[in-house]
């Protein structure tokens, strides 16, 4: 018996595929770590992780794989997902990217598929836009906490699956030029999101769930469009209304014309060509120890706090 | 140097259905098909935006081919490299199904007019395709005095995610 023999009904083939596919993931916190883990046990072979942050203590209630051990030694959040990577399969094709996900944007278009597990509407925004300018199917997930007031709290979220030519979060209303600018203009207020272990669990299942489909379909019907609504109170994950009203929609935000890098020019690539750089391949995180590190860390964070 | 073609399964559907029409008098149809570009390091990619048939009008009459499109036709495409600013890749079909490739004929005929676009793009790379009812395959000229390569993958993006690799020596 082999290890995936258990999952065989995904395909004949599944094993092969789903160690041929690559996928990006923005975003390394508590969606993103489980989406880590998941697809880890899954096969999936090929990884771009990007996240530019450390472990924090206020991440260890949800953030899959970090320890406290880790937070002592300001270990990088791309650091603890490689290491669950490696603890999983034998020889995982990573690349690390501890950075924001602009810096990976020639890391992020050889992936076949990106997900985002961001905290902002503008970077969900923009990371979808890269997607769709490279043809490449983009997962969102998200949950949040909303305070209904008389210590009362709504859990929800979403998962959405953005396809090339299909609906987009745009198209949805996830994305709204309103909610951007309230974000915009909630800039500098201080305080975190909530965000709790079993909810990000919920999206970050269902999310790999889709990338499993992708990769290697496993029943007949295909969806090309797909908007979950997550209801933690009720316990609930079902598709929203409009996943059947766009189903057909061609997405205006995104025309096909947009496909591309418009500053693009084969005589530019071919004068690269006939000149090769030594690729400098990023290295391979290791945990970050000793007072320096530590102390860098913070100090970074104090940096980030009054840039808010 | 590694070429990837991407484009969408509803528009090969789309393409294909068009390929298959009957023409009053040619024995195979063929279009144009344009593509926005993007590198990193030494991977290229194609990324199919839209396709266009040549116009029944557009075709000569030569039974000893399956189709010769006439200057028109290239005219067209040519005007539509130059407007918008894009790859073109002429494309054609040989039904049946499995990996295809090119006739003799047709690697004859691209060399001659695929060039020709970089006369008037020549910022983008060119190519040719031939598909079959479940693959594709294709040359990409990145320079117009040099010879084409051929295009490494193939990723037909819907889902599930359809994606093979090419059969020609590199």
């Amino acid at each position: 018996m082999s290890r995936f023999d258990r999952q065989s009904f995904l395909g004949a083939d599944s094993e092969t595929k789903l160690c041929a596919g690559t996928i990006g993931l923005v975003g390394l916190g508590g969606g993103g770590s489980q989406i880590v883990q998941q697809t880890g046990h899954l096969g999936i072979g090929g990884y771009v992780l990007v996240d530019p942050d450390f472990i924090e203590e206020t991440n260890t209630n949800r953030l899959i794989g970090g320890t406290l051990a880790d937070v002592e030694a300001a270990v990088t959040k791309v650091a603890i997902a490689e290491r669950l990577l490696r603890g999983l399969q034998k020889q995982p094709r990573i690349v690390p990217v501890q950075d924001t996900w602009h810096n990976a944007t020639g890391e992020l278009k050889r992936c076949d598929i990106i997900v985002g597990a961001v905290d902002s509407f503008k970077e969900r925004d923009q990371i979808e836009r890269f997607a769709r300018r490279h043809l490449i199917p983009y997962i969102d997930i998200g949950m949040d906490v909303h305070d209904l007031g008389g210590q009362k709290y709504l859990v929800g979220g979403q998962v959405i699956l953005s396809m090339p030519g299909k609906a987009c979060l745009r198209c949805c209303g996830l994305i709204t030029e309103e909610r951007l600018a309230m974000e915009a203009n909630k800039y500098g207020a201080a305080g975190s999101r909530p965000q709790v272990v079993w909810s990000n669990g919920v999206l970050a299942s269902t999310a790999v769930g889709l990338i499993a489909q992708l990769l290697t379909p496993w029943y007949l019907e295909t969806i090309e469009f797909v908007y979950l609504d997550y209801d933690g109170n009720r316990g609930t994950l079902i598709p929203d209304d409009r996943m059947e009203l766009l189903r057909d929609r061609t997405c205006p935000h995104h025309p096909s014309e947009e496909a591309g890098d418009p500053l693009f020019d084969v005589r530019e690539f071919n004068r690269r060509a006939a000149t090769p750089v030594e690729r400098a391949d990023r290295p391979s995180t290791a945990p970050l120890t000793g007072l320096w590190r530590r102390l860098g860390a913070t100090v970074a964070k104090v940096l980030g706090a009054s840039n808010q | 140097m590694t070429a990837h073609f991407k484009i969408t399964r509803r528009l090969l559907e789309s393409i294909r259905r068009d390929l298959e029409r009957p023409h009053p008098f040619a024995y195979e149809r063929v279009g144009f098909i344009s593509a926005g570009l993007s590198s990193a390091e030494e991977d290229l990619w194609v990324l199919a935006r839209s396709y266009r048939a040549v116009a029944d009008d557009d075709y000569l009459r030569d039974p000893s081919v399956g189709a010769m499109m006439g200057p028109e036709a290239i005219r067209k495409a040519l005007q539509w490299a130059m407007s918008e600013g894009v790859a073109i890749f002429h494309v054609h079909t040989h039904g049946g199904h499995g990996h295809p490739g090119f006739s003799g004929l047709d690697l004859r005929e691209q060399a001659k007019f695929v060039p020709n676009f970089f006369q008037i793009a020549p910022q983008c790379p060119h190519g040719a395709l031939v598909l079959s009812a479940n693959s594709a395959h294709g040359h990409i000229w990145l320079d117009g005095d040099k010879p084409y390569k051929p295009i490494t993958r193939f990723v037909e993006v819907g889902a599930p995610l359809n994606t093979w690799s090419t059969h020609e020596p590199l």
